[in-house]
């Protein structure tokens, strides 16, 4: 009796999905994040993070595996929230960086609290409420250093800046950030001090 | 290295960024200078503090679940 051939059980292995699993979609949550950074909005996050992936997997084939995915997905996210949502959901800034002065809140708190122990008493509602008030190339730059760790070279490649650029952004951004919640802090009776 | 470009250098040294020679400058002048020493340190503790503030937040369940529903039907 002629045997027939048997039934290959195991489904065809989808390589692409499977590098794309590993290598991007475990991104998901810093996607995700920065997302929400530059929208301010949940709803607009997941949008904004869905058209991410879905343009991401189609030109899956131009990325060179095992470099570095995150930051071509960030470009790729960041490009789309360019293209299809800033000039939706937020009206072009108008915001002079250069006019926004440098202003040091250590100087302010080094005899009072030079440990800056009132950070700890803001809570992260209020931290992420106060970044999402810097102007949006502050607000990216401090994002992708200090909430996601890249380096500048790598957030310089995402916003295609330069890297000096990028310093100085991060700079000024920080000290931005430090005044606002100082001012915060202030006004909850968290540390004497003068507002700045 | 004085006080003013070791604060114009601070974040950049925090952030690994410096080249070696200036992060040994650095290093030196903040051994010998106690004010910088403290400003060092408050502003290590505030990029800490944004770090662990800004972290805890993931993309939801929902998301993720249409994220694998739309590329690949599931």
């Amino acid at each position: 009796m002629a045997q027939t051939p048997s039934p290959d059980v195991s489904p065809p292995v989808d390589e692409k999905r499977v590098s794309f699993e590993r290598e991007a979609l475990v991104h998901l949550d810093v996607l995700y994040r920065v997302a929400l950074r530059l929208t301010s909005n949940p709803s607009d996050a997941d949008d904004l993070v869905q058209e991410t992936m879905l343009k991401a997997y189609r030109a899956w084939d131009q990325y060179e595996k095992g470099t570095n995915a995150k930051a071509w997905l960030l470009t790729i996210l960041r490009h789309a929230f360019i293209n299809e949502y800033r000039r939706k959901i937020r009206h072009p800034e108008s915001v002079d960086l250069d006019a926004i002065e440098p202003y040091a809140v250590f100087s302010e708190v080094q005899d009072e609290d030079p440990q800056g122990a009132f950070f700890d008493r803001i809570v992260d509602d209020e931290v992420l409420r106060a970044i999402d008030q810097l102007p949006e190339a502050f607000r990216e730059t401090l994002v992708l250093s200090d909430v996601e760790g890249m380096s500048y070279q790598e957030i310089a490649g995402i916003l295609q800046v330069p890297v000096g650029t990028v310093k100085s952004r991060l700079f000024r951004a920080r000290q931005l950030l430090q005044a606002k919640l100082y001012d915060y802090a202030v006004e909850m009776g968290y540390i004497k001090g003068s507002p700045a | 290295m004085n006080c003013r470009e070791c604060v114009e250098h601070l974040y950049e040294f925090l952030d690994r960024e410096l080249t070696p020679e200036l992060e040994r400058e650095l290093r030196e002048h903040l051994e010998d200078c106690p004010p910088c020493g403290e400003q060092f340190d408050f502003e290590e503790l505030f990029l800490k503090f944004l770090r662990a503030r800004c972290r805890a937040q993931g993309a939801p369940a929902e998301l993720k679940r249409r994220v694998l529903r739309e590329l690949f039907g599931e």
